[in-house]
Formats: structure tokens, sequence, C-alpha cells
């Protein structure tokens, strides 16, 4: 009797234990899984950070670089633009210079003359010069001379107000309502966006 | 050994069961409680560490760039400079060149 009564509290006992054991064992696999669930989730999110960091990273380098040559690239044109500019300067003085060598400038203004002529296709005509050429050149030898150029005889009147220009001439019907400028600036400033165009490829081999 | 006595014995063994899975259940309970604040702590750590190692990362990645954009700009200037040597070089036969243009037929 008293060796049954001794089993049947340590059955009773032995159950409570393996009960706590249960009550225990559970408890630490549910918070195992709720560790084990963290951590993904946290490396899941660490990890999106350093993805991000990454491409931030790659976006920083590249910006510095990209700056870096858009400023090499501002300051390369502007030496280029200098000297496209010192260029086109000095061709321009060279051109109006010209008119002070009269030897190549008297030609040049006859064939200029001619050419006006021919676009304006009338046989009387106005011709406007500047004030030093009004003053120096011979009309005469330049009506002769446009005359034989142009292979027939065209009258040819003088304009007495003098055009603003370095050299060259206006040529203009006697009413002035038709008119072709062929004056020293207006054909460089014409000419202006081909001449940088040509610079470039002549300089730069653009 | 009396029937009274043996009702006694296995009331105690009754009472002591219960004792023991009264303490496990608080003991469960305990072990519940603390993996929240425990993986709180583990992920304040894991992130902090993450953005520092993310700083970093970008801190360097300015260091390579602002390094590089250097060495660019440097290279720039030295081609910049022989550009500008060789176009210096052919400054007068480019000016010949648009005087004539500008001439060309009508000299």
């Amino acid at each position: 009797m008293m060796s049954e009564t001794s089993k049947f509290t340590e059955d009773i006992l032995n159950a409570a234990t393996e009960k706590a054991g249960n009550i225990i064992g559970e408890a630490e696999a549910e918070t195992q899984r709720a560790s084990d669930e963290a951590k993904t989730s946290i490396s899941r999110e660490a990890e999106n950070i350093m993805r991000n960091a990454r491409a931030d990273a790659e976006a920083v380098k590249r910006r510095e670089i990209s700056e870096a040559r858009h400023k090499s690239k501002l300051h390369e044109e502007k030496e280029k633009d200098i000297v496209m500019t010192e260029v086109l300067d000095h061709a321009k003085k060279r051109v109006l210079d010209v008119a002070k060598d009269e030897s190549k400038y008297l030609p040049y203004l006859t064939t200029l003359v001619e050419n006006a002529i021919r676009q304006l296709g009338d046989e009387t005509l106005l011709i406007h010069l500047n004030k030093a050429d009004m003053t120096r050149i011979n009309r005469t030898n330049l009506e002769r001379d446009v005359n034989k150029g142009l292979q027939k005889p065209i009258k040819i009147e003088w304009s007495k107000e003098p055009i603003e220009a370095a050299g060259g001439t206006i040529v203009s019907s006697p009413d002035g309502k038709t008119r072709i400028v062929n004056t020293l600036d207006e054909r460089f400033d014409a000419l202006e966006s081909k001449l940088l165009v040509e610079a470039g490829k002549s300089l730069f081999g653009q | 050994m009396s029937g009274m006595e043996t009702v006694q014995i296995i009331v105690n063994a009754e009472k002591q069961a219960a004792k023991i899975i009264q303490d496990a259940e608080a003991t469960a309970a305990n072990i519940r409680r603390k993996i929240d604040s425990l993986i709180q702590e583990q992920r304040t750590e894991m992130l902090a560490t993450a953005k520092k190692e993310a700083a970093a990362l970008v801190q360097q990645a300015e260091e390579e760039g602002r390094r590089e954009a250097e060495s660019y700009e440097k290279e720039s200037a030295v081609r910049t400079r022989e550009l500008i040597a060789r176009a210096s070089s052919k400054k007068s036969a480019t000016v010949e060149k648009l005087v004539g243009m500008v001439m060309q037929g009508e000299k």
C-alpha cells in the first residue's frame, strides 16, 4: 500500500515536471523562431541600407567625375574661343586693312563694283563710297576699268553722301530702291558664320 | 499508514505538481518577455552597424570621385594646353585662309 502511494505521487510529480518542461520548451522554441525571423528581417533591412548606400556611392562618384568633365569642357571651350576670336579679329583687321594698300585695294574695289552691277543688272547706277575713297579714288579711271571689265557701257552716277564703312561700295539703282551692299565690313559680317566654321576646322580639326 | 495519511500525501503531491507547472509558466512568460527587448536590441545594433558602414562607403566613394575628378582635370588641362599650342601654331595660316575666303575671286 505504502509503495503504491509513493508510486502514485511520483507519477503526479513526473507528469508535472514533464508538462513544465513542455511549457518552457514551447516558450523557448517560440522565442527562437521569433528571434530567427527577426534576424532575417533585420538582415534584409541592413542589406537594403547597404544597397542604397552602394547606389548613393556610385552616384556621388559619377557626379564628381561628371562635374570635372563639364568644368574641363567649359575651360577648353573658353580657351578655344579666345583663339578663334583672336584669329577672326586678326582676319577682319587684315580685310579692312586692304583699303589702306591702294595697289591691292583699287583692283578689289573695281571687282566689287563690277559684281554689284552684274547682280543689279541695270545700266544706270548710283555708286556709294566712304569719305576717304570719295576723295582719293579717281572716278574716271574706275568707270573706265568697270566698263572694261563688264565689256559694256554703264552709266555711273556717284553719290555725294559718304557711307560709313572701312572700304568697298554700295551700288544702288538711281532711286535707291534696289541696292547691293559690297562694303568690306558687310562682306566680313555676312561670311562670319562660315569663317567661324572654317577657323574651327583649320585650328582644331573640327 | 492510515487512509487519511495516504490522501494527505497525494494532496501534497498535487500541490507540488501545481507549483511546478506554475513556476514553469512564469519562466515561459519571462522568456517571452525578454525576447522582445532582445530583438529590439539586436535590431538597433545591426542597423547602426549597417548605417555606419553605409556612411563610410559613401564617404569613400566621395573621396575616390574627388581624386578621379582632380586627376581628370589635370589631364584635361594638359590636353587643352597642347590643343591650344597646336592651334596657336596654325593661327597665321588660318588668318590667311579666312582673308582669302572674304576676298575670294574679287581681289
